[in-house]
């Protein structure tokens, strides 16, 4: 069987990739991509450590099942703040959006 | 696997958070049946469910117990906190109703939102489980986003919204992926059990210690990004001075309210056992809290001085106070200090709504239709046009530097008492010579008001419901400071609150 | 000490504020003058209570009298808990007295045509009253910094609103530099208070004499300096002690005159009132091992400030840089560590009060009338208003010493206990008098430029007789100087039970040895 710390290394690779996403990309959907792609890598994280060290136990599993939810709810708000944005200005790129001072 | 039957769940705890966002749900149905021009009426019945949630809150209050359960407790330390939200949100309720009339926004979904977001504060107030805590950090954030982006398509507006996503989205990733990382290690979410698998885990393996040190080290981060410490703080200024006044002052004092909680909780149920080596004396987690406790006072309090618009000098102000609270939270670290020290934290807490809303109520009364008129030059001559209105300004930033007789002494003093307690006395130091910096821009806006002479009426906008939130918060802010034995007491509910919480 | 029932102390600590809150329903445009009566009375009733405590004061019994205690935060050891003693009596009435003579030389200010906002102005000054007396009589030292932080926030409008000129930055230079010297004070007084378990200043010195409570102390810079200094840096900040005294001349020129009185008559005294009812008592190695030092700045400020005075051509700026002489006389004086030192010190904090109180006060009248406050615009005051010459004229040799009169008493005593103590002796003794010859060339030279000469200047010659408010306000400062000068020794006798108490209590805090050849332990 595959060990645990696979499973660790893949969703810690998964959770970096995401994160330099947020930071490195310009587009805003990208980046919220990026978020998507952390939030998955806790999914790995969670589901991984359920099956391993407590299959009885099903509190791994629903946690995951809730990072789905919140995955989905974040994404359609964020989606939303992008359109009207994009509305207003014509573009998605983050480095556009600079009345304020960062 | 066996079900628990409905009378197992305790649902009777959970009626104060839950109503609010049952309420919330109701409310938007409901809205759509009031004509466009009496929204008001949305506004107070959204306060009605307020008032509604305050009543049951004391209610459970006087029994406290366990729902769902362990996954929610409702013990006092969620019961006072949950006094503080209620009142932030009807506070913040009392000052948009004119706000959204003048600016153009008036639609029933701002306040749907706003109880939305406070039942996330209530529920994170109680989370006793990592998953509830990401479900409530969820809860209370998302409406918040669109509440910072509500004067859409105003560009500022957008712009604070999208950045407070971006930045909020991150940093629960980063919560939950560290929350992963705790059950990964002990085997379970729920607090109390957590804190038996860390002994155990401490006395195993050191992979577990390895895996609890970086979950909990990515959960202080997640959760510092919400109340906005140094170095999560870059987003707080631009979201201040984007996002509606209203809005903003809720979430100063709301979003920090709730995050200070699920932070006490997860350190002080969870993990107070978590030594990083064998025979230290104190948690872990202190130095870290230390250090970011004294980076955000003295960054906070430094870059404040620079800034020119009321908004923003409030944005760094409450980084500057998150600090305050951090240190608390830094001294709860010490064992036998802990109970001391969340009282001193929650003190802080209730001492700093009163004074922030009530400061950001004054913003707002002087602020423009067009989200204008918040630069400090446009606080001249208040002090003759509106002497009360001036006066009461001053007391509010007497009190967020921390002269007695307001509630923010009682606050500072509680909190560096606890801290020279925990013998952390570099920290304290840090935190009085950072209150005289701090007191450099206050003491700026009381100039403005009263030394320097300007044209005209600066607070046209002081309309009576934004003059009511302004009494409110300013007698709030008075009788704290003067009786402070209300909350201080031993037998009070601070008391009760931190003995629920610390054993 | 029983401490049931309404005590004479709070009635006369809390009279101010009903007069604020009476006044707080008047209207400003409509009442202006019973504002003002409102306002004078209520101090004037508030002084004549005082001398109820003066009265009813038992000047045998050291310890506190007349007390009161309240429990304010019981879980955190603090309370409401009033009383006065020796140490505190006559400072309690020096600023009763002090008040109504600010009240008085307000009458008439042109303060009021240029700023308005009269209301307010005396509305803080009843605000001020309070937190002054509250931190003469205030025993508890959390209560204590509430009322020292308080009393920041009525005078820093005062100078900010009906200021000179550069009455924003002076303001605000105050207002920084105080609570930037308190704030290091609270740290030490929660250290004291956590280590005690309570923050009743009498219960902590009680168990400082029993030993049951005792701050380390081996050096300088030990636990107990650390305290020491702590207190030390907030009341030398306040007194003002050289090199902590820049803020003082901006605050006093930029100051309205009531401002300046007050901060010259009660305000800068509560400085050296702290530094003996805390820092003796309660670090008492620690100010043993310090006093050489704190005398050395005492001594610097008093030459240097007798100096800066010579040089000024500001009439007010004179008279602020005196004060920092002047106060330097009453820290050598305090630190001299016996009971002549500090009686003098004491005493001469009240003749300070007075005298330079009314420096002020003539400084000011003399600003009304001609609306500039350098030298070379007068001369010849004498001839055009030879009343107002002559009581002036007491004023400038009360305040430069002249036997008497009421500071000769104070700086000879200071003199006495500064030769008779075996920390200070006799080189400082030499430095301090030779500020008594400096203080009398400057005031003699501001008199001289002022009031004599010929009267060949117009203005003079036109200047406007006194109105009755300020006559009424020179009188009570008249009759002070003569009352101290020729009859000292009732005030003496009033602080003797409980100065002897303090300098015992610190003597028997240092063993004798250690005082008598100055060897401190490394």
């Amino acid at each position: 069987m595959v060990p645990l710390w696979m499973y660790l290394f893949v969703a810690a690779a998964l959770f970096c990739i995401g994160a330099y996403g947020v930071f490195a990309r310009r587009n805003a959907v990208a980046i919220l991509m990026g978020i998507e792609l952390m939030l998955n890598a806790v999914n790995i994280n969670l589901v991984a450590f359920w099956r391993y060290q407590t299959p009885f136990v099903m509190s791994g599993q629903v946690f995951a099942a809730f990072v789905f939810v919140v995955a989905a709810a974040e994404a359609a708000v964020g989606l939303a703040i992008i359109i009207s944005i994009y509305r207003n200005r014509r573009s998605v790129i983050v480095e556009d959006v600079d009345l304020l001072k960062w | 696997m066996q079900l628990p039957s409905l009378s197992e769940l305790n649902l009777g705890l959970t009626v104060p958070a839950l109503s609010l966002a049952l309420w919330a749900c109701i409310l938007l149905v409901i809205d759509l049946f009031i004509p466009r021009d009496r929204k008001s009426v949305t506004a107070w019945l959204a306060a009605g469910g307020v008032v509604f949630a305050f009543i049951a809150n004391l209610l459970v209050y006087r029994d406290p117990g366990v729902a769902f359960m362990g996954l929610f407790v409702a013990d006092e330390f969620a019961g006072f906190l949950n006094i503080v939200v209620l009142l932030t949100a009807f506070i913040a309720i009392l000052m948009s109703v004119d706000y959204l009339k003048r600016t153009g926004i008036e639609r029933g979904e701002y306040y749907v939102l706003l109880l939305m977001t406070t039942s996330g504060i209530m529920f994170m107030n109680s989370a006793n489980d990592l998953a509830v805590v990401f479900i409530a950090l969820e809860l209370l954030s998302i409406p918040l986003y669109v509440l910072a982006a509500f004067r859409a398509p105003e560009e500022r507006s957008e712009e604070a919204g999208l950045k407070y996503f971006i930045l909020g989205a991150f940093a629960s990733a980063f919560f939950v992926f560290g929350a992963a990382l705790i059950y990964g290690a002990t085997g379970s979410s729920s607090l109390p059990v957590i804190v038996d698998a860390v002994g155990r885990a401490l006395a195993g393996e050191g992979s577990s210690l390895l895996l609890l040190l970086m979950g909990s080290g990515l959960i202080l981060a997640g959760l510092g990004f919400k109340v906005a410490v140094v170095p999560f703080h870059m987003w707080t200024p631009d979201v201040y001075e984007g996002a509606p006044t209203p809005v903003t002052a809720f979430m100063s004092v709301g979003a920090k309210v709730g995050g200070f909680a699920a932070l006490l909780r997860i350190l002080l149920v969870a993990l107070p056992a978590l030594t990083v080596a064998e025979g230290d004396a104190v948690a872990g987690w202190q130095t870290a809290t230390w250090v970011v406790a004294a980076l955000t006072l003295i960054l906070g309090n430094i870059v404040a001085i620079s800034q020119t618009n009321i908004k923003r000098l409030l944005a760094y102000s409450s980084i500057a106070h998150a600090g305050y609270v951090l240190m608390a939270v830094a001294a709860a670290g010490t064992p036998g200090v802990s109970d001391q020290a969340t009282r001193a934290a929650l003190i802080y807490l209730m001492a700093y709504m009163f004074t922030n809303l009530g400061a950001f109520a004054v913003a707002m009364a002087i602020e423009k239709d067009d989200g204008s008129g918040t630069s400090l030059d446009d606080f001249k001559g208040l002090g003759r046009s509106r002497p009360l209105l001036a006066a009461i300004m001053a007391v509010f930033m007497l009190s967020l530097t921390g002269i007695p007789l307001t509630a923010g002494f009682v606050g500072k003093w509680v909190v560096f008492q606890a801290t020279i307690e925990a013998g952390l006395y570099t920290l304290a130091v840090i935190g009085v010579l950072t209150s005289v910096i701090s007191a450099f821009y206050y003491v700026r806006v009381i100039v403005n008001m009263f030394l320097e002479d300007g044209e005209g009426d600066p607070a046209a906008a002081a309309t009576p419901y934004v003059q009511w939130a302004i009494y409110l918060t300013f007698a709030g802010t008075l009788v704290l400071g003067i009786i402070p034995s209300l909350v201080t007491n031993l037998s009070g509910p601070v008391a009760l609150a931190v003995a629920s919480l610390v054993p | 000490m029983e401490a049931t029932g309404l005590s004479l102390v709070t009635v006369v600590l809390f009279l101010p504020l009903i007069g604020f809150a009476i006044m707080l329903f008047m209207n400003e445009r409509t009442q202006a003058g019973a504002i003002r009566w409102t306002a004078l009375g209520f101090s004037v009733l508030t002084f004549l209570l005082s001398l109820g405590l003066w009265a009813l004061y038992n000047p045998d019994d050291p310890g506190l009298q007349l007390v009161q205690r309240i429990n304010w935060l019981p879980d955190y050891g603090i309370s409401y808990y009033v009383g006065v003693d020796g140490l505190s009596l006559l400072l309690v009435i020096l600023t009763t007295f002090i008040m109504p003579v600010a009240i008085l030389a307000s009458f008439r200010s042109h303060i009021f045509e240029e700023r308005g906002r009269e209301k307010l102005y005396y509305l803080f000054m009843m605000l001020l009253e309070w937190a002054m007396i509250g931190v003469f009589v205030v025993q508890d030292l959390v209560i204590f910094y509430v009322f020292w932080e308080v009393t920041l926030v009525p005078m820093y409008f005062l100078i900010g609103i009906w200021g000179a000129e550069q009455r924003i930055y002076a303001a605000v230079k105050f207002f920084l530099y105080t609570m930037a010297g308190s704030i290091l004070m609270l740290l030490a007084i929660l250290y004291v208070g956590i280590n005690a378990g309570t923050f009743a200043l009498p219960e902590i010195i009680a168990a400082i004499q029993t030993g049951a409570l005792s701050f380390p102390f081996d050096g300088l810079f030990s636990t107990q300096g650390l305290l020491f200094l702590g207190f030390l840096i907030a009341f030398a900040i306040k007194v003002p002690i050289w090199p902590l005294h820049s803020w003082l001349p901006d605050a006093h020129v930029q100051a309205p005159t009531a401002g300046s009185i007050i901060l010259a008559g009660v305000l800068l005294k509560m400085g050296t009132y702290g530094i003996v009812r805390f820092c003796l008592p309660l670090f008492p190695e620690a100010s043993v091992a310090w006093a050489p030092t704190i005398a050395t700045l005492g001594v610097i400020g008093i030459i240097y400030g007798a100096w800066v005075s010579y040089a000024q051509r500001d009439m007010k700026k004179l008279v602020a840089y005196s004060s920092v002489s002047h106060l330097g006389f009453v820290v050598v004086g305090i630190f001299a560590l016996n009971a002549a030192g500090i009686e003098g010190g004491i005493l001469q904090m009240v003749n300070h009060g007075v005298s330079t109180g009314g420096l002020f006060l003539i400084v000011g009248m003399l600003y009304e009338r001609r609306h500039t406050k350098a030298m070379e615009a007068f001369g010849g005051v004498w001839k055009a208003l030879p009343l107002f010459g002559a009581v002036s004229l007491v004023i400038v040799l009360s305040s430069m010493g002249l036997p008497g009169l009421n500071s000769f008493v104070g700086e000879f005593t200071i003199l006495m206990g500064t030769l008779g103590s075996n920390i200070l002796g006799f080189v400082f003794a030499l430095f301090a008098t030779l500020g008594v010859i400096l203080a009398a060339v400057y005031m003699l030279y501001f008199y001289q430029k002022v009031y004599m000469g010929e009267l060949d200047k117009e203005e003079i010659r036109n200047l406007e007789p006194l109105h009755w408010s300020e006559k009424a306000a020179l009188v009570p400062v008249l009759i002070a100087i003569f009352l101290i000068g020729l009859q000292p020794a009732p005030f003496f006798r009033s602080m003797d039970a409980s100065v002897d108490a303090l300098v015992r209590h610190v003597d028997e805090s240092v063993p004798e040895v250690v005082v008598g050849n100055l060897q401190m332990p490394e």
